[in-house]
């Protein structure tokens, strides 16, 4: 296993290069005059003067070669300088790994909370078919994977903060902050665990080796943790790690409605604003993260069934 | 495993009740405020954060402004016009304290000036004047530009050219960044945390040269989303709000514990025509759009009452805008003008209309628009894209019709940049391809103008050149809405230039 990972980490650095270049050249794919958006999003202004965009072009480098600013760039991101964001006219790498890290315990939490939720109800479910958890998971799972985050986000907002006031409606820092952009994010990959985990494990009931430890004496709930959950578990270490992945690039959605400083929020502002080093600089985290989160995936695969060993 | 399961449910319940108990405020915690926007480039004053400053109430310019919008004494007492009209003497105010406790004098304006007009793109109210600031003794300065400058004063309202503590351009200069407001303004709040675009903290300063403060403290939310704003404010995490959602217009203004404001604002959402390409070359083919359009339908109805139908280039927002409605939708008036333009069953016309979805109103405008253009002949395909991507193709006249949101004041209440701007010439965002040398003639005439009133004579004039030509069709005026709860002191501002938060207090 720690060859596949060795070989895999080895990968990275390559494939991460050629991401740069399709991170350098997308966001000037998008259309539009950079300099005019920089001073729209600096002055809310739609009519600078061409001497003005002459000058913020030569103060931001953009009036040189396109090759000559990626080869910068890259330099710069080699030596752990990402550049000086456009607008706010501040460092990008704090503010990338400050946003990138409030992503990422946002998509921990959720993550966690999901498994938590949704592994034992599968396993439950499975365990009854058609009882009372077996119905409540296939109904609530069928809500929870039916409803968007954006209406879901107000919805529980409307309930637990407006109606209850027991939680704040917005905002980042406290743990009460924390709870309800969770449960939004937590909704769907909870409903989807649960649904994975119940049809896993009714398959491996099935399975002769779970009818040998039945016979050998071995109660039903311990046949179930130890023979049957785990491997119920594969389909769900296999979309964690996506889930995970895209969460941590930002759950753009969530972040927006709870106004939560997040990756998303701040690369969808970045994008708006054509503001290229926080652009750039939030799609290598992404795409770094990614790799690392598909590694990641791939090693607990490896973990949970040794047959994938070979 | 049913216990085990019990035992989450229990234990998230918990968690909840436990997350629940931190969110009770003191009741010392003064005013949450939730903002609509961030600052855009780290509270820059050669960006529009400057004006955020004032808004506020951390930061001042030498000139303040009345409700009306006129010129009234800040940092600065008085000014008068020198020689040959090209300098202004101000006199400063006595007894200003910066919050970190240094005194205003002409060298703290020298430099704040100064620096702002040094950045590669200084402020809108201040650029290509050629402006000059120098001390005039420790309690005045001159400032001078190339030409003479009717509204120099107007011009130093702007939250753009506030004055911060030396300090905080010294420890810019020598870390390369930007001046920082923290600790450093002198209004009459006081920012003791920055936290980044997600917020603010300020503090009452008790040193303020003028009435202090409401609320010995001020915790800024900046929430960029209109419905998140909304349900902060009715779950009580934020006393006032701003911007709020066209669709719970009704429902706040019917809740007992909320006091709603809704007040115009100087922005006018325009149907831009290419006046210099087929089909809107021709003024007849302008006039029938304008005929056919129900501006009264498409605020009340469309919109649901959050905007005023527009007569004209300005509202009532200001003294100079039109506050009549405009006509009725005249479909046979518009249908007998494209006949007169060569238009009708057996040559119809059919345009494209663009516009962008960062106003959420405005592709909503453009099908409604398309519907009312249909019976009197007109087919209308809709763009909706990217603002950026589109402006390049806007500018260069590579269009038919565009909808676009465009506010008629910048950084200073006075229009005439505006004017310049949008419908000379050479104006550098002239969408419109308007070109009339008499209507250059009459913006260029503002520049020997200082007088208010016949100013406004002139913006009048201009407004009702462009609505004879009907070079655009002025839409509707957007409302401001904003919303107390558990909060006084709102005083609505439809200039969008004045301090807001140093009102606000709690009602108990």
């Amino acid at each position: 296993m720690l060859g596949v990972a060795l070989r895999r980490l080895a990968w990275i650095p390559p494939v991460l290069l050629v991401t740069s270049v399709a991170v350098f050249a997308l966001p000037r794919l998008l259309g539009g005059e950079v300099t005019r958006s920089v001073i729209r999003a600096r002055s809310a202004s739609s009519t600078p003067d061409p001497a003005v965009e002459e000058r913020l072009n030569r103060e931001l480098g953009l009036d040189r070669p396109v090759v000559t600013q990626y080869l910068d760039w890259l330099g710069g991101a080699l030596r752990g300088d990402l550049g000086t964001s456009f607008t706010t006219r501040s460092p990008v790498g704090p503010a990338v790994l400050e946003a990138a890290g409030v992503s990422a315990v946002l998509a921990a939490l959720a993550l966690a909370l999901a498994l938590a939720v949704g592994v034992p109800l599968g396993a439950l479910a499975a365990g009854r078919p058609e009882g009372a958890a077996d119905r409540a998971t296939r109904w609530g799972g069928a809500v929870a994977l039916a409803v968007p985050e954006f209406v879901l986000g107000p919805v529980l907002v409307l309930v637990v903060a407006v109606g209850l006031g027991w939680l704040p409606a917005l905002g980042w820092g406290s743990p009460a902050q924390a709870v309800l952009p969770v449960l939004t994010l937590a909704a769907f990959p909870a409903a989807l665990a649960a649904r994975l985990v119940r049809a896993e494990t009714a398959e491996v009931l099935g399975h002769a080796s779970v009818r040998t430890a039945r016979a050998k004496g071995l109660s039903p709930r311990r046949t179930l943790l130890v023979h049957v959950v785990p491997r119920a578990l594969t389909s769900v270490t296999a979309g964690a790690g996506p889930f995970l992945g895209g969460t941590l690039g930002g759950a753009v959605v969530v972040e927006v409605v709870f106004a939560v400083p997040g990756l998303g929020r701040l690369l969808a502002e970045a994008v708006e604003d054509r503001d290229l080093p926080v652009i750039q600089a939030g799609l290598v985290v992404v795409v770094a993260v990614a790799l690392l989160a598909a590694l990641a995936t791939e090693l607990a695969q490896l973990a949970a069934d040794p047959r994938l060993r070979s | 495993m049913i216990r085990s399961v019990r035992s989450l449910v229990l234990a998230l319940a918990a968690l909840l009740i436990l997350a629940g108990c931190g969110t009770t405020a003191p009741a010392d915690q003064g005013v949450r405020v939730a903002l609509q926007f961030p600052p855009r480039a780290g509270y820059a004053f050669d960006a529009d954060d400057g004006g955020l400053l004032t808004k506020l109430g951390v930061a001042e310019p030498l000139v303040g402004l009345d409700p009306q919008g006129s010129a009234v004494p800040g940092l600065a007492t008085s000014w008068a016009r020198e020689g040959d009209g090209r300098t202004w003497r101000f006199v400063l105010r006595e007894g200003v304290v910066f919050h970190d406790g240094a005194r205003l004098d002409s060298g703290a304006v020298v430099t704040a000036l100064t620096s702002v007009l040094s950045r590669p793109t200084p402020p809108r109210s201040i650029a290509d004047l050629g402006m000059r600031v120098e001390a005039d003794g420790p309690g005045a300065v001159r400032v001078s530009t190339d030409a003479p400058d009717p509204v120099l004063p107007l011009r130093l309202s702007s939250g753009t050219t506030s004055v911060l503590s030396p300090a905080a351009y010294a420890a810019a200069s020598s870390s390369g960044g930007q001046p920082s407001p923290q600790d450093t303004g002198t209004g009459p709040l006081r920012m003791t945390e920055i936290r980044g675009t997600q917020g603010a903290t300020l503090l009452r300063h008790d040193g303020y040269w003028g009435p202090r403060a409401a609320s010995s403290q001020v915790t800024v939310d900046y929430v960029t989303e209109p419905q998140t704003r909304e349900l902060a404010l009715r779950s009580g995490d934020v006393g006032f709000a701003e911007g709020l959602p066209e669709t719970s217009r009704a429902s706040l203004q019917a809740d007992p514990d909320v006091t709603f404001s809704e007040y115009p604002s100087a922005r006018t959402v325009l149907l831009q025509l290419n006046g210099s390409a087929a089909p809107f070359d021709d003024v007849r083919v302008r006039r029938a759009v304008t005929a056919a359009l129900d501006r009264t339908a498409l605020a009340d109805q469309v919109l649901g009452g959050s905007a005023a139908p527009a007569a004209d280039l300005f509202g009532p927002a200001v003294p100079y805008g039109m506050t009549t409605p405009p006509p009725d939708g005249d479909v046979p008036a518009a249908q007998a003008l494209l006949a007169e333009a060569g238009y009708g069953p057996a040559n119809p016309l059919r345009v494209r209309l663009w516009t962008f979805p960062n106003r959420p109103e405005l592709p909503v405008l453009a099908s409604a628009i398309a519907a009312q253009l249909e019976p009197a002949g007109i087919a209308v395909d809709i763009t909706v894209g990217d603002y950026a991507a589109q402006e390049p193709e806007l500018l260069a006249g590579r269009y038919d019709m565009f909808i676009n949101s465009r506010s008629y004041l910048s950084d200073f209440p006075d229009p005439a940049g505006v004017l310049d701007s949008d419908y000379t010439c050479d104006g550098s965002y002239n969408i419109d391809r308007f070109c009339d040398p008499a209507f250059d003639a009459t913006v260029a005439g503002l520049g020997a103008l200082s007088d208010p009133a016949q100013r406004a004579e002139v913006f009048r004039a201009a407004a009702a050149t462009l609505t004879a030509n009907a070079v655009n069709v002025p839409l509707v005026h957007p409302q401001n809405t904003a919303a107390q709860r558990g909060v006084t002191g709102f005083t609505p501002d439809p200039l969008d230039l004045r301090p807001v938060l140093p009102t606000l207090a709690p009602t108990d």
